[in-house]
Protein backbone atom coordinates (compact mmCIF):
# COMPACT_ATOMS: atom_id res chain seq x y z
CA UNK A 1 0.00 0.00 0.00
CA UNK A 2 2.91 2.37 1.03
CA UNK A 3 4.12 1.70 -2.66
CA UNK A 4 0.95 2.80 -4.15
CA UNK A 5 0.66 6.16 -1.96
CA UNK A 6 3.96 6.79 -3.80
CA UNK A 7 3.04 6.11 -6.93
CA UNK A 8 -0.11 8.45 -6.35
CA UNK A 9 2.41 11.10 -4.90
CA UNK A 10 4.21 11.18 -8.41
CA UNK A 11 0.62 11.41 -10.23
CA UNK A 12 0.17 14.09 -7.59
CA UNK A 13 3.16 16.01 -7.82
CA UNK A 14 3.07 19.40 -9.69
CA UNK A 15 6.57 18.83 -10.39
CA UNK A 16 5.09 16.26 -12.67
CA UNK A 17 2.75 17.71 -14.77
CA UNK A 18 5.11 20.69 -15.69
CA UNK A 19 7.96 21.36 -18.25
CA UNK A 20 10.21 19.42 -20.61
CA UNK A 21 9.83 16.21 -18.52
CA UNK A 22 6.11 16.42 -18.00
CA UNK A 23 3.32 13.81 -18.00
CA UNK A 24 1.70 15.65 -20.48
CA UNK A 25 4.46 16.30 -22.93
CA UNK A 26 5.57 12.50 -22.87
CA UNK A 27 2.21 11.21 -23.16
CA UNK A 28 1.71 13.54 -26.17
CA UNK A 29 5.18 12.68 -27.63
CA UNK A 30 3.57 9.07 -27.23
CA UNK A 31 0.34 8.84 -28.67
CA UNK A 32 1.62 11.31 -31.53
CA UNK A 33 4.44 8.53 -32.29
CA UNK A 34 1.90 6.01 -31.94
CA UNK A 35 -0.92 7.63 -34.18
CA UNK A 36 1.55 8.58 -36.86
CA UNK A 37 2.80 5.16 -37.47
CA UNK A 38 0.00 3.35 -37.24
CA UNK A 39 -1.51 5.32 -40.24
CA UNK A 40 2.23 5.10 -41.79
CA UNK A 41 1.94 1.72 -41.28
CA UNK A 42 -2.14 1.42 -43.03
CA UNK A 43 -0.90 3.64 -46.22
CA UNK A 44 1.46 0.90 -47.23
CA UNK A 45 -0.03 -1.91 -45.43
CA UNK A 46 -3.77 -2.11 -46.69
CA UNK A 47 -3.09 -1.38 -50.61
CA UNK A 48 -0.54 -4.40 -49.76
CA UNK A 49 -3.19 -6.23 -48.24
CA UNK A 50 -6.24 -5.31 -51.08
CA UNK A 51 -4.33 -6.28 -53.81
CA UNK A 52 -3.23 -9.60 -52.62
CA UNK A 53 -6.63 -10.63 -50.99
CA UNK A 54 -8.28 -9.49 -54.14
CA UNK A 55 -6.46 -11.22 -56.91
CA UNK A 56 -5.23 -13.75 -54.94
CA UNK A 57 -2.21 -13.20 -56.42
CA UNK A 58 1.72 -13.09 -54.65
CA UNK A 59 0.31 -13.44 -51.29
CA UNK A 60 2.67 -16.00 -50.03
CA UNK A 61 5.82 -13.46 -50.90
CA UNK A 62 3.76 -10.36 -49.54
CA UNK A 63 3.39 -11.96 -46.46
CA UNK A 64 6.92 -13.50 -45.87
CA UNK A 65 8.40 -9.71 -47.05
CA UNK A 66 5.78 -8.13 -44.31
CA UNK A 67 6.17 -10.72 -41.68
CA UNK A 68 10.12 -9.59 -41.65
CA UNK A 69 8.45 -6.99 -39.52
CA UNK A 70 7.24 -9.57 -36.46
CA UNK A 71 10.29 -11.58 -36.67
CA UNK A 72 13.13 -9.00 -36.23
CA UNK A 73 11.94 -7.35 -32.47
CA UNK A 74 11.55 -3.99 -32.23
CA UNK A 75 14.67 -3.55 -30.37
CA UNK A 76 16.49 -4.81 -33.57
CA UNK A 77 14.87 -2.78 -35.59
CA UNK A 78 15.60 0.53 -33.53
CA UNK A 79 19.55 -0.88 -33.54
CA UNK A 80 19.57 -0.90 -37.42
CA UNK A 81 18.14 1.73 -38.07
CA UNK A 82 19.16 4.64 -35.64
CA UNK A 83 22.95 4.13 -37.08
CA UNK A 84 21.28 5.25 -40.73
CA UNK A 85 19.36 8.18 -39.39
CA UNK A 86 21.91 9.18 -37.62
CA UNK A 87 24.22 9.64 -40.30
CA UNK A 88 21.59 11.21 -42.66
CA UNK A 89 20.27 13.57 -40.32
CA UNK A 90 22.44 13.95 -37.36
CA UNK A 91 20.16 15.52 -34.66
CA UNK A 92 16.91 14.94 -36.63
CA UNK A 93 18.34 11.00 -36.73
CA UNK A 94 17.36 10.74 -32.83
CA UNK A 95 14.13 10.27 -31.54
CA UNK A 96 10.89 10.54 -34.00
CA UNK A 97 12.20 9.44 -36.70
CA UNK A 98 14.15 6.28 -35.76
CA UNK A 99 10.90 5.49 -33.39
CA UNK A 100 8.61 5.71 -36.19
CA UNK A 101 10.38 3.00 -38.43
CA UNK A 102 10.66 0.73 -36.05
CA UNK A 103 6.56 0.95 -34.81
CA UNK A 104 5.86 1.25 -38.25
CA UNK A 105 7.60 -2.00 -39.31
CA UNK A 106 5.67 -3.42 -36.22
CA UNK A 107 2.33 -2.38 -37.37
CA UNK A 108 2.32 -3.63 -41.04
CA UNK A 109 2.24 -7.15 -40.84
CA UNK A 110 -0.86 -7.81 -38.75
CA UNK A 111 -2.90 -5.60 -41.12
CA UNK A 112 -1.63 -6.91 -44.14
CA UNK A 113 -2.30 -10.56 -43.32
CA UNK A 114 -5.70 -9.80 -41.94
CA UNK A 115 -6.48 -7.72 -44.62
CA UNK A 116 -5.82 -10.50 -47.02
CA UNK A 117 -7.54 -13.31 -44.86
CA UNK A 118 -10.80 -10.95 -44.66
CA UNK A 119 -10.57 -10.95 -48.53
CA UNK A 120 -10.30 -14.37 -49.18
CA UNK A 121 -12.67 -15.28 -46.32
CA UNK A 122 -15.43 -13.54 -48.39
CA UNK A 123 -18.11 -16.03 -50.11
CA UNK A 124 -16.90 -16.56 -53.92
CA UNK A 125 -20.03 -16.86 -55.33
CA UNK A 126 -21.14 -13.35 -54.03
CA UNK A 127 -18.29 -12.40 -55.66
CA UNK A 128 -18.95 -14.12 -59.17
CA UNK A 129 -22.87 -12.97 -58.60
CA UNK A 130 -20.92 -9.64 -58.49
CA UNK A 131 -18.69 -9.87 -61.31
CA UNK A 132 -22.29 -11.18 -63.29
CA UNK A 133 -24.11 -8.10 -62.66
CA UNK A 134 -21.48 -6.45 -64.61
CA UNK A 135 -19.47 -4.55 -61.35
CA UNK A 136 -16.23 -3.60 -62.38
CA UNK A 137 -13.27 -5.50 -60.23
CA UNK A 138 -12.69 -1.82 -58.33
CA UNK A 139 -16.12 -2.09 -57.85
CA UNK A 140 -16.57 -5.27 -56.15
CA UNK A 141 -13.63 -4.72 -54.15
CA UNK A 142 -15.29 -1.51 -52.29
CA UNK A 143 -18.70 -2.56 -52.31
CA UNK A 144 -18.50 -6.07 -51.68
CA UNK A 145 -15.43 -7.82 -50.54
CA UNK A 146 -14.30 -4.88 -48.07
CA UNK A 147 -17.80 -4.32 -46.66
CA UNK A 148 -17.72 -7.99 -45.81
CA UNK A 149 -13.90 -7.88 -44.77
CA UNK A 150 -14.28 -5.22 -42.39
CA UNK A 151 -14.50 -6.77 -39.29
CA UNK A 152 -11.43 -8.80 -40.25
CA UNK A 153 -9.34 -5.94 -41.46
CA UNK A 154 -10.32 -3.87 -38.65
CA UNK A 155 -9.36 -6.45 -35.94
CA UNK A 156 -5.52 -6.56 -38.26
CA UNK A 157 -5.30 -2.89 -37.25
CA UNK A 158 -6.42 -2.85 -33.72
CA UNK A 159 -3.84 -5.81 -32.83
CA UNK A 160 -1.76 -3.29 -34.71
CA UNK A 161 -2.59 -0.30 -33.04
CA UNK A 162 -2.29 -1.91 -29.61
CA UNK A 163 1.33 -2.93 -30.09
CA UNK A 164 2.77 0.19 -31.58
CA UNK A 165 0.95 1.83 -28.15
CA UNK A 166 2.68 -0.74 -26.05
CA UNK A 167 6.03 -0.90 -27.72
CA UNK A 168 6.23 2.88 -28.22
CA UNK A 169 7.61 3.09 -24.85
CA UNK A 170 11.33 1.77 -26.80
CA UNK A 171 11.26 5.04 -28.27
CA UNK A 172 13.27 6.48 -24.80
CA UNK A 173 16.33 4.50 -25.60
CA UNK A 174 16.82 6.47 -28.51
CA UNK A 175 16.09 9.99 -27.44
CA UNK A 176 12.41 9.90 -27.85
CA UNK A 177 10.66 10.41 -25.00
CA UNK A 178 7.51 8.83 -24.63
CA UNK A 179 6.39 7.40 -21.35
CA UNK A 180 9.08 4.96 -21.65
CA UNK A 181 11.04 7.74 -20.41
CA UNK A 182 9.77 7.57 -17.09
CA UNK A 183 10.50 4.52 -17.37
CA UNK A 184 14.21 4.85 -18.32
CA UNK A 185 14.33 7.41 -15.64
CA UNK A 186 12.79 5.41 -12.88
CA UNK A 187 15.58 2.61 -13.73
CA UNK A 188 18.55 4.73 -13.19
CA UNK A 189 17.56 6.60 -10.31
CA UNK A 190 16.16 3.40 -8.82
CA UNK A 191 12.23 5.61 -8.33
CA UNK A 192 9.92 2.44 -9.18
CA UNK A 193 7.05 4.52 -8.38
CA UNK A 194 8.11 6.06 -11.49
CA UNK A 195 8.61 3.11 -13.32
CA UNK A 196 5.31 1.71 -12.54
CA UNK A 197 3.20 4.63 -12.68
CA UNK A 198 4.19 5.15 -16.47
CA UNK A 199 3.95 1.12 -16.80
CA UNK A 200 0.36 1.82 -15.56
CA UNK A 201 -0.12 4.33 -18.28
CA UNK A 202 1.08 2.44 -20.96
CA UNK A 203 -1.58 0.12 -20.04
CA UNK A 204 -4.12 2.18 -19.89
CA UNK A 205 -3.53 3.96 -23.50
CA UNK A 206 -3.02 0.60 -24.81
CA UNK A 207 -6.41 -0.34 -23.23
CA UNK A 208 -7.83 2.66 -24.39
CA UNK A 209 -6.75 1.73 -28.09
CA UNK A 210 -8.04 -1.75 -27.65
CA UNK A 211 -11.61 -0.02 -26.29
CA UNK A 212 -11.74 1.99 -28.97
CA UNK A 213 -11.04 -0.16 -31.95
CA UNK A 214 -13.68 -3.01 -30.64
CA UNK A 215 -16.23 0.35 -30.70
CA UNK A 216 -15.16 1.20 -34.24
CA UNK A 217 -14.99 -2.54 -35.39
CA UNK A 218 -18.80 -3.28 -33.85
CA UNK A 219 -20.19 0.05 -35.45
CA UNK A 220 -18.63 -0.62 -38.84
CA UNK A 221 -20.16 -3.92 -39.28
CA UNK A 222 -22.42 -4.33 -41.57
CA UNK A 223 -26.00 -5.07 -40.16
CA UNK A 224 -26.62 -8.30 -42.47
CA UNK A 225 -22.91 -9.78 -41.12
CA UNK A 226 -24.11 -9.47 -37.70
CA UNK A 227 -24.94 -13.45 -36.76
CA UNK A 228 -27.83 -12.82 -34.69
CA UNK A 229 -29.61 -10.65 -36.93
CA UNK A 230 -28.88 -12.70 -40.18
CA UNK A 231 -31.03 -15.74 -37.74
CA UNK A 232 -33.71 -13.12 -37.02
CA UNK A 233 -34.37 -12.03 -41.16
CA UNK A 234 -33.69 -15.86 -42.52
CA UNK B 1 27.05 4.87 -12.20
CA UNK B 2 27.61 0.86 -12.14
CA UNK B 3 23.69 0.30 -12.18
CA UNK B 4 23.61 2.83 -15.85
CA UNK B 5 26.32 0.13 -17.30
CA UNK B 6 24.45 -3.08 -16.05
CA UNK B 7 21.30 -1.66 -17.09
CA UNK B 8 22.58 0.07 -20.52
CA UNK B 9 24.46 -2.98 -21.68
CA UNK B 10 22.11 -5.86 -19.87
CA UNK B 11 18.67 -4.46 -20.38
CA UNK B 12 18.10 -1.98 -22.80
CA UNK B 13 20.94 -2.55 -25.25
CA UNK B 14 20.94 -6.18 -25.24
CA UNK B 15 19.81 -6.24 -28.44
CA UNK B 16 21.09 -2.89 -29.84
CA UNK B 17 24.78 -4.00 -29.38
CA UNK B 18 26.30 -6.41 -31.29
CA UNK B 19 25.80 -8.82 -28.31
CA UNK B 20 25.02 -12.75 -28.33
CA UNK B 21 26.82 -12.33 -25.07
CA UNK B 22 29.97 -14.21 -24.50
CA UNK B 23 29.10 -17.21 -22.41
CA UNK B 24 31.68 -16.50 -19.33
CA UNK B 25 34.66 -18.75 -19.92
CA UNK B 26 34.76 -20.59 -16.99
CA UNK B 27 36.29 -23.92 -16.59
CA UNK B 28 37.83 -24.19 -13.49
CA UNK B 29 41.61 -25.52 -13.16
CA UNK B 30 41.59 -29.00 -11.74
CA UNK B 31 45.06 -29.09 -11.55
CA UNK B 32 46.34 -28.02 -8.24
CA UNK B 33 48.62 -30.16 -7.11
CA UNK B 34 48.92 -32.09 -3.53
CA UNK B 35 51.74 -29.74 -1.93
CA UNK B 36 49.51 -26.62 -2.85
CA UNK B 37 46.88 -28.03 -0.84
CA UNK B 38 46.87 -26.23 2.32
CA UNK B 39 45.72 -23.03 -0.09
CA UNK B 40 41.70 -22.38 0.79
CA UNK B 41 39.38 -22.86 -1.63
CA UNK B 42 38.32 -19.65 -3.70
CA UNK B 43 34.86 -18.83 -5.32
CA UNK B 44 34.57 -15.93 -6.98
CA UNK B 45 31.91 -14.09 -8.07
CA UNK B 46 31.00 -10.79 -10.52
CA UNK B 47 28.28 -8.77 -11.27
CA UNK B 48 26.26 -9.04 -14.09
CA UNK B 49 28.03 -7.29 -16.62
CA UNK B 50 31.01 -7.57 -18.77
CA UNK B 51 33.83 -5.80 -16.89
CA UNK B 52 33.16 -6.92 -13.56
CA UNK B 53 33.07 -10.91 -14.64
CA UNK B 54 36.41 -10.14 -17.01
CA UNK B 55 38.49 -8.71 -13.75
CA UNK B 56 36.97 -11.32 -12.03
CA UNK B 57 38.09 -14.01 -14.25
CA UNK B 58 41.29 -11.89 -14.22
CA UNK B 59 42.00 -12.64 -10.64
CA UNK B 60 40.34 -16.04 -10.94
CA UNK B 61 43.61 -17.13 -13.38
CA UNK B 62 45.92 -15.23 -11.18
CA UNK B 63 45.26 -17.53 -8.36
CA UNK B 64 45.03 -20.26 -10.01
CA UNK B 65 48.93 -19.60 -11.82
CA UNK B 66 49.73 -19.66 -7.73
CA UNK B 67 48.60 -22.85 -7.53
CA UNK B 68 45.06 -22.31 -6.11
CA UNK B 69 41.70 -23.80 -7.01
CA UNK B 70 39.20 -21.51 -7.94
CA UNK B 71 35.51 -22.02 -8.46
CA UNK B 72 33.74 -19.74 -10.96
CA UNK B 73 30.63 -18.30 -10.34
CA UNK B 74 30.45 -14.93 -12.79
CA UNK B 75 27.42 -12.31 -13.78
CA UNK B 76 25.92 -13.23 -10.75
CA UNK B 77 23.31 -10.36 -11.08
CA UNK B 78 23.65 -6.54 -9.52
CA UNK B 79 25.56 -5.31 -6.39
CA UNK B 80 22.15 -6.73 -4.09
CA UNK B 81 23.06 -10.52 -5.39
CA UNK B 82 27.05 -10.63 -5.09
CA UNK B 83 26.79 -8.83 -1.71
CA UNK B 84 24.20 -11.50 -0.82
CA UNK B 85 26.22 -14.18 -2.34
CA UNK B 86 29.70 -12.99 -0.37
CA UNK B 87 28.17 -12.36 2.93
CA UNK B 88 26.21 -15.83 2.68
CA UNK B 89 29.87 -17.75 1.81
CA UNK B 90 28.61 -18.95 -1.97
CA UNK B 91 31.34 -16.78 -2.81
CA UNK B 92 34.70 -15.67 -1.32
CA UNK B 93 36.19 -13.07 -3.63
CA UNK B 94 34.59 -10.53 -5.88
CA UNK B 95 35.51 -7.09 -7.61
CA UNK B 96 33.75 -4.52 -6.85
CA UNK B 97 33.73 -0.68 -7.41
CA UNK B 98 34.68 1.76 -4.53
CA UNK B 99 31.78 4.37 -4.91
CA UNK B 100 29.20 1.67 -5.72
CA UNK B 101 30.23 -0.74 -2.74
CA UNK B 102 30.38 2.12 -0.44
CA UNK B 103 27.63 3.73 -1.17
CA UNK B 104 25.43 0.34 -1.11
CA UNK B 105 27.02 -0.41 2.11
CA UNK B 106 25.87 3.20 3.09
CA UNK B 107 29.28 4.81 3.85
CA UNK B 108 30.13 8.00 2.49
CA UNK B 109 31.45 8.46 -0.97
CA UNK B 110 34.20 10.99 -2.25
CA UNK B 111 36.44 11.77 -5.10
CA UNK B 112 38.83 10.78 -3.65
CA UNK B 113 39.64 6.84 -3.62
CA UNK B 114 41.41 6.65 -0.62
CA UNK B 115 38.92 8.69 1.25
CA UNK B 116 36.02 6.28 -0.16
CA UNK B 117 38.30 2.95 -0.04
CA UNK B 118 38.08 3.59 4.16
CA UNK B 119 34.91 4.39 4.32
CA UNK B 120 34.38 1.56 2.56
CA UNK B 121 36.64 -1.16 4.03
CA UNK B 122 34.75 -0.13 7.53
CA UNK B 123 31.98 -1.08 6.48
CA UNK B 124 33.02 -4.45 5.40
CA UNK B 125 34.64 -5.33 8.39
CA UNK B 126 31.60 -5.37 9.83
CA UNK B 127 30.52 -8.27 7.87
CA UNK B 128 33.35 -10.17 7.37
CA UNK B 129 34.92 -8.75 4.60
CA UNK B 130 37.61 -6.82 3.60
CA UNK B 131 38.92 -4.91 0.37
CA UNK B 132 42.72 -5.31 -0.91
CA UNK B 133 44.29 -2.82 -2.97
CA UNK B 134 42.09 -0.64 -5.16
CA UNK B 135 43.00 -0.11 -8.93
CA UNK B 136 44.24 3.09 -10.20
CA UNK B 137 41.91 3.00 -13.45
CA UNK B 138 38.03 4.09 -12.18
CA UNK B 139 34.88 3.26 -14.10
CA UNK B 140 32.87 6.86 -13.23
CA UNK B 141 30.27 8.16 -14.64
CA UNK B 142 32.20 11.03 -17.17
CA UNK B 143 31.40 13.24 -20.11
CA UNK B 144 33.15 12.87 -23.67
CA UNK B 145 33.14 14.79 -26.61
CA UNK B 146 33.76 14.65 -30.41
CA UNK B 147 37.92 15.42 -30.69
CA UNK B 148 37.33 18.22 -33.21
CA UNK B 149 34.77 19.81 -30.35
CA UNK B 150 37.65 19.39 -27.90
CA UNK B 151 39.94 21.25 -30.17
CA UNK B 152 37.45 24.05 -31.29
CA UNK B 153 36.66 25.11 -27.92
CA UNK B 154 39.94 23.83 -26.30
CA UNK B 155 38.06 21.32 -23.73
CA UNK B 156 40.13 19.50 -21.36
CA UNK B 157 38.64 19.76 -18.10
CA UNK B 158 34.54 19.69 -16.66
CA UNK B 159 35.49 23.52 -16.23
CA UNK B 160 36.35 24.14 -19.58
CA UNK B 161 33.47 22.46 -20.58
CA UNK B 162 30.91 24.05 -18.31
CA UNK B 163 32.26 27.68 -19.61
CA UNK B 164 30.79 26.83 -23.15
CA UNK B 165 27.70 24.62 -21.43
CA UNK B 166 25.29 26.36 -23.63
CA UNK B 167 26.27 26.36 -27.18
CA UNK B 168 26.93 22.85 -27.11
CA UNK B 169 23.59 20.04 -27.08
CA UNK B 170 24.04 17.12 -24.07
CA UNK B 171 23.27 13.80 -24.24
CA UNK B 172 22.24 13.24 -20.68
CA UNK B 173 20.80 10.36 -18.47
CA UNK B 174 17.26 9.64 -18.05
CA UNK B 175 16.13 11.15 -14.88
CA UNK B 176 19.50 12.81 -14.85
CA UNK B 177 18.15 16.35 -13.28
CA UNK B 178 17.02 13.79 -9.87
CA UNK B 179 20.08 11.96 -9.83
CA UNK B 180 22.61 13.96 -6.98
CA UNK B 181 26.05 13.35 -9.21
CA UNK B 182 24.40 14.63 -12.43
CA UNK B 183 21.85 17.07 -12.37
CA UNK B 184 22.43 19.01 -9.16
CA UNK B 185 26.12 17.80 -9.02
CA UNK B 186 26.66 19.68 -12.72
CA UNK B 187 25.31 22.40 -11.00
CA UNK B 188 26.72 23.36 -7.78
CA UNK B 189 30.33 21.80 -8.44
CA UNK B 190 30.40 23.17 -12.40
CA UNK B 191 27.57 25.66 -12.54
CA UNK B 192 26.16 24.08 -15.24
CA UNK B 193 22.11 24.43 -15.31
CA UNK B 194 20.89 21.68 -17.22
CA UNK B 195 17.28 23.03 -17.38
CA UNK B 196 19.13 25.76 -19.67
CA UNK B 197 20.74 23.69 -22.09
CA UNK B 198 19.64 21.53 -25.44
CA UNK B 199 19.52 18.07 -24.00
CA UNK B 200 18.75 14.51 -25.61
CA UNK B 201 17.23 12.13 -23.31
CA UNK B 202 19.47 8.88 -23.95
CA UNK B 203 20.55 5.50 -21.92
CA UNK B 204 24.27 6.27 -20.54
CA UNK B 205 26.72 4.45 -21.06
CA UNK B 206 25.13 3.11 -24.08
CA UNK B 207 26.12 2.49 -27.73
CA UNK B 208 23.16 4.88 -29.00
CA UNK B 209 24.39 7.82 -26.54
CA UNK B 210 28.26 7.20 -28.20
CA UNK B 211 26.89 7.05 -31.89
CA UNK B 212 24.91 9.77 -31.22
CA UNK B 213 27.75 11.93 -30.21
CA UNK B 214 29.88 10.08 -32.98
CA UNK B 215 27.29 11.54 -35.76
CA UNK B 216 27.40 15.25 -34.48
CA UNK B 217 23.49 14.66 -33.20
CA UNK B 218 24.77 15.57 -29.46
CA UNK B 219 28.28 17.73 -28.63
CA UNK B 220 28.42 16.24 -25.18
CA UNK B 221 27.50 12.76 -23.81
CA UNK B 222 27.49 11.32 -20.46
CA UNK B 223 29.55 8.00 -20.65
CA UNK B 224 31.24 5.85 -18.35
CA UNK B 225 34.81 6.19 -17.98
CA UNK B 226 35.96 2.69 -19.44
CA UNK B 227 33.52 2.17 -22.14
CA UNK B 228 34.96 0.58 -25.15
CA UNK B 229 32.86 3.53 -27.64
CA UNK B 230 35.12 6.03 -25.75
CA UNK B 231 38.56 3.99 -27.63
CA UNK B 232 36.14 3.25 -30.67
CA UNK B 233 35.41 6.79 -31.99
CA UNK B 234 38.45 8.43 -30.76
CA UNK B 235 36.14 10.52 -27.94
CA UNK B 236 38.13 13.17 -25.25
CA UNK B 237 37.03 12.19 -21.82
CA UNK B 238 36.37 15.71 -19.72
CA UNK B 239 38.76 15.70 -16.35
CA UNK B 240 36.50 15.87 -13.13
CA UNK B 241 38.62 18.60 -12.09
CA UNK B 242 35.87 19.85 -9.67
CA UNK B 243 35.49 16.14 -8.41
CA UNK B 244 32.10 16.11 -8.96
CA UNK B 245 32.00 11.48 -9.26
CA UNK B 246 32.54 9.42 -6.64
CA UNK B 247 35.71 7.34 -7.05
CA UNK B 248 35.08 4.03 -9.06
CA UNK B 249 38.25 2.18 -8.74
CA UNK B 250 38.61 -1.76 -8.63
CA UNK B 251 39.28 -3.55 -5.77
CA UNK B 252 38.34 -7.27 -4.65
CA UNK B 253 36.64 -7.54 -1.72
CA UNK B 254 37.31 -10.94 -0.02
CA UNK B 255 36.25 -12.38 2.88
CA UNK B 256 38.18 -12.03 6.28
CA UNK B 257 38.24 -16.25 6.48
CA UNK B 258 40.04 -16.55 3.08
CA UNK B 259 42.11 -14.15 3.71
CA UNK B 260 43.16 -15.04 6.97
CA UNK B 261 43.47 -19.17 5.82
CA UNK B 262 45.67 -17.77 2.89
CA UNK B 263 48.96 -17.46 2.32
CA UNK B 264 50.70 -14.50 1.76
CA UNK B 265 50.59 -15.03 -1.85
CA UNK B 266 47.13 -15.04 -2.16
CA UNK B 267 47.12 -10.92 -1.63
CA UNK B 268 50.06 -10.06 -2.99
CA UNK B 269 48.89 -11.79 -6.53
CA UNK B 270 45.30 -9.77 -6.28
CA UNK B 271 47.23 -6.20 -5.08
CA UNK B 272 49.71 -6.74 -8.18
CA UNK B 273 46.95 -7.76 -10.53
CA UNK B 274 44.87 -4.48 -9.39
CA UNK B 275 48.05 -1.92 -9.76
CA UNK B 276 47.86 -3.31 -13.30
CA UNK B 277 44.29 -2.29 -13.93
CA UNK B 278 44.33 1.31 -15.49
CA UNK B 279 41.89 3.26 -17.02
CA UNK B 280 43.49 2.50 -20.17
CA UNK B 281 43.55 -0.85 -19.72
CA UNK B 282 39.98 -1.23 -18.62
CA UNK B 283 38.64 0.22 -21.56
CA UNK B 284 41.15 -2.00 -23.74
CA UNK B 285 40.07 -5.29 -21.89
CA UNK B 286 36.54 -3.76 -22.56
CA UNK B 287 36.93 -3.27 -26.30
CA UNK B 288 38.24 -7.09 -26.49
CA UNK B 289 35.10 -8.33 -24.41
CA UNK B 290 32.29 -6.46 -25.50
CA UNK B 291 33.59 -5.29 -28.78
CA UNK B 292 35.34 -7.99 -30.34
CA UNK B 293 33.68 -10.96 -28.75
CA UNK B 294 36.32 -12.55 -27.36
CA UNK B 295 36.13 -14.96 -23.98
CA UNK B 296 36.62 -13.39 -20.74
CA UNK B 297 38.86 -16.90 -20.47
CA UNK B 298 40.96 -15.90 -23.39
CA UNK B 299 41.59 -11.62 -22.57
CA UNK B 300 42.14 -12.68 -19.13
CA UNK B 301 44.88 -15.33 -20.18
CA UNK B 302 46.82 -13.02 -22.26
CA UNK B 303 46.47 -10.31 -20.47
CA UNK B 304 48.31 -11.81 -17.78
CA UNK B 305 50.98 -13.58 -20.14
CA UNK B 306 51.39 -10.26 -21.68
CA UNK B 307 52.28 -8.80 -18.38
CA UNK B 308 54.23 -11.76 -17.07
CA UNK B 309 52.04 -12.99 -14.52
Amino acid sequence: MEFLGEVAAWFADPASWEGRNSIPLRLWEHVSLSVTALAMGMLIALPIGLAIGHSGRGARAAVAITNIGRAIPSLGWLGMVLPITLVLFERGGLGFLPALIALVALAIPPIVTNTYAGLREVDRELIDAARGMGMRESRILAAVEVPIALPVILAGIRSSAVQVVATATLAAVVAGGTLGDFILQGIFVRDLPRVFGAALMVAALALATEGLFALLQRLTTSPGLRAGEVGRAS
Amino acid sequence: MRIHRTLALGAVLLALVVSACTPGGGSTSPSASESEAAKPAVTVGSAGFYEAALVAEIYAQALEAHGYTVTRKLELGERDVTQAAIESGEINLKPEYLGGMASFLGADVAADPEVTFANMQAKLAEKGLVALDYSPGTDADGFVVRQETADQFNLATMSDLAAVADQLVWGLAPGCPDNPVCGPGLQSTYGIDISQLEVESLPPCSTQMAEALNNSAIDVAQVCTTQPDIARFNLVLMADDGGLQPAQNVAPVVSTALLDAAPDDFETTLNAVSALLTTDVLTALGVQVAVNQESYADVAAQFLADNGM
